[in-house]
């Protein structure tokens, strides 16, 4: 790749169209940036792995819960209240319960620093200025360009499909 | 406010944003520029002077019950619950409702919700922090408040399993931590967008540290919506099974009037009733303090008014079912209560009670009312002082005429009591005042892909 076509919108509609543009004239989009959750791009998706590691968070820290309060109130610490049983099972759900919610919430955590690649606090992207506006109020498409390919097509169908600011970037 | 903003409401129109709010440029700067860019105004600076003053009270209060016990307060060998647990009551309701709001209309996919549910959220953190000061105190011996969690302790101790004192500390702990992850994860975008706004480079070092490196790609913002998605789903049996253990607190005893099936969800509802009391007074302020009015609009209010009319019907409703319950079972003790509760010692704050509580809101049948400022802020005030005096009630009328007259004693509380009760009103006020200079009030994210729809 020897240089990048980055473009601007300032509606979610422009920002789609240019994309479809781009796929369908074999653009290679190296970057999307955009102020909230387009949910256009949602569609079609699969899954992505949170909800099964929140059921597991939640499953662990539930069953580890009530196996820890069987242990300790049948073999640990044994003592009679009241002639109750020491299993008392019933007794024992409330908290497991609000314990596996808790667990869930940050299996989930986890989950999403792992596959939305959180915690990495300077990446290259961060020195474009257009990543910047991405947070604020833009939608922002950036179009790879390799040797040999016509930079500025990329540019005119960015700028064609509604592009607020568009520019050419060396890499 | 204005015949305009009134009429925007009274046109069916179902806008969320004011048509002046144009582009998402606008959004941001509307939230930010009043946190970031505007010094604290003088009021701003008064109420936090105030505030502090009313957390050093409370604080005092709470001082002097760590060192001389809790014979300090009006708890006496009948009213062994008193003021102590009424507050955690009141509090962790309010506590629940902010969590509850949210996740709730995000999974009903209530577009009003992007305007509110930030500082609903908020709301819910010191809400229920507050309400953990409670038990911890009311344990008398405080220090070994840790005793409950469970730890490979020297001596092979470990904590009682079959008490409710054990639920009700894992069901606030694990509130209260997911509530902060559920909190932290819509927060993620906005921190990005203070993060690389013009500024100064601490704020958005802050910031970015906070943010976590998000950029907002397709990859993110799928992740980010399907945790908090996700997140809401497990929160609302979540925020409902915390309110019903304390409702089980007393239902699971044997004492007239606790004894009762309808306490858990009667309690739930009335934590959503206080909790969109709450709401609307801190909607109220943040809209005329911040200018906020492009966002949150009278069709907010008329919406939340319905719903606290609605709370208030089904409050109405639980009250009856408890006076029926008593007729119809035939349990003397069980009449003897009611008719205490009506002509008794605490009478007159039992009436008062039914008229914040369930009279009221009544105000609300009539359109006009859900729109303006000062029925807003009447009836949300009485909401909260009748669901305090619903929770102080629930103890007193039971501990004070319980089965065996001998044990009949009145409950005055004391100076110390009301110092700690006002000490966490100023501390909760305080905090929100510091989390409004430094938090987006109002979730940008949202409210961008809101603007968006409506434009559209």
């Amino acid at each position: 790749m020897t240089a990048v076509a980055i473009a601007t919108f300032d509606s979610e509609g422009a920002y789609l169209r240019a994309r479809a543009d781009a796929i369908a004239r074999d653009h290679r989009i190296v970057g999307e940036w955009m102020p909230y959750a387009s949910k256009a791009l949602g569609e079609g998706e699969g899954r992505n792995g949170i909800l099964a590691s929140v059921l597991a968070g939640g499953a662990l820290g539930g069953f580890g819960l009530f196996a820890l309060e069987s242990w300790s109130a049948v073999s640990a610490y044994p003592i009679d209240s009241g002639g109750r049983a020491l299993w008392s099972w019933q007794a024992f759900i409330p908290a497991p319960v609000e314990f596996s919610a808790l667990a869930g919430g940050i299996a989930g955590m986890i989950a999403l620093f792992v596959k939305a690649r959180l915690t990495r606090l300077n990446h290259p992207a961060f020195d474009w200025n257009e990543v910047a506006d991405a947070s604020q109020s833009s939608f922002v498409l950036a179009l790879g360009c390799d040797e040999g390919e016509d930079a500025n097509a990329a540019l005119d169908l960015l700028a064609g499909a509604g592009a607020t600011h568009s520019r050419l970037l060396g890499v | 406010m204005s015949d305009a903003q009134i009429a925007h409401v009274r046109d069916g129109g179902r806008r969320w944003t004011l048509p002046s709010v144009q582009s998402f440029s606008h959004v941001t700067e509307a939230v930010v520029a009043p946190m970031m860019d505007r010094p604290a105004s003088r009021s701003y600076w008064i109420a936090f002077a105030a505030m502090a003053v009313l957390t050093l009270i409370g604080a005092i209060g709470i001082g002097l019950s760590l060192a001389y016990g809790p014979g300090l307060w009006g708890n006496n060998t009948a009213v062994v619950w008193g003021f102590p647990i009424a507050n955690y009551v009141w509090w962790i309701g309010i506590g629940n409702a902010g969590t509850l709001i949210s996740s709730l209309l995000l999974l009903t996919r209530q577009k009003w919700r992007a305007s509110i549910n930030r500082f609903a959220e908020a709301m819910t953190l010191f809400a229920v922090s507050m309400a953990g000061i409670f038990p911890i105190l009311h344990l008398g011996r405080q220090q070994y408040f840790y005793w409950l969690a469970p730890y490979p302790a020297t001596m092979g101790v470990w904590p009682q399993w079959r008490s409710a004192l054990v639920w009700d500390f894992w069901s606030i702990l694990s509130y209260l931590l997911f509530s902060i992850l559920f909190f932290y994860v819509g927060l993620i975008p906005d921190l990005a967008t203070l993060r690389d706004r013009p500024g100064r480079r601490g704020w958005r070092r802050f910031y970015g540290v906070l943010a976590m490196g998000w950029q907002g790609t397709p990859r993110q913002w799928r992740a980010q919506d399907r945790l908090h998605t996700i997140m809401a789903v497990i929160a609302v049996p979540l925020v409902c099974s915390v309110h019903s253990i304390v409702g089980l607190d007393f239902a699971a005893s044997l004492m007239p009037g606790w004894t009762e099936s309808i306490f858990p969800p009667y309690f739930v509802v009335g934590a959503f009733f206080s909790g969109f009391a709450v709401v609307v007074l801190i909607a109220l302020i943040i809209r005329w303090a911040m200018k906020l009015e492009g966002l949150i609009v009278p069709a907010h209010f008329n919406v939340m008014a319905r719903v606290i009319l609605a709370s208030a019907i089904v409050m109405g409703a639980s009250y009856g079912a408890e006076w029926f319950s008593a007729w119809w079972g035939g349990d003397a003790a069980d009449i003897r209560l009611v008719v205490y509760e009506f002509t008794g010692d605490y009478w007159w704050l039992y009436w008062l009670m039914l008229a914040c509580n369930v009279a009221a809101a009544q105000i609300f049948w009539l359109p006009a009312m859900r729109t303006n400022v000062w029925a807003l802020v009447a009836v949300s005030i009485a909401v909260l002082v009748g669901m305090w005096l619903e929770r102080i009630l629930i103890i007193l009328n039971t501990l004070s005429n319980g089965y065996e007259p001998s044990f009949w004693r009145t409950y005055a509380p004391t100076l110390v009591d009301f110092a700690i009760l006002i000490g966490t009103l100023g501390a909760f006020v305080w905090l929100f005042l510091i989390f409004a200079r430094l938090i987006p009030v109002v979730s940008m994210h949202e409210v961008r892909e809101l603007v968006s729809e409506e434009r559209a």
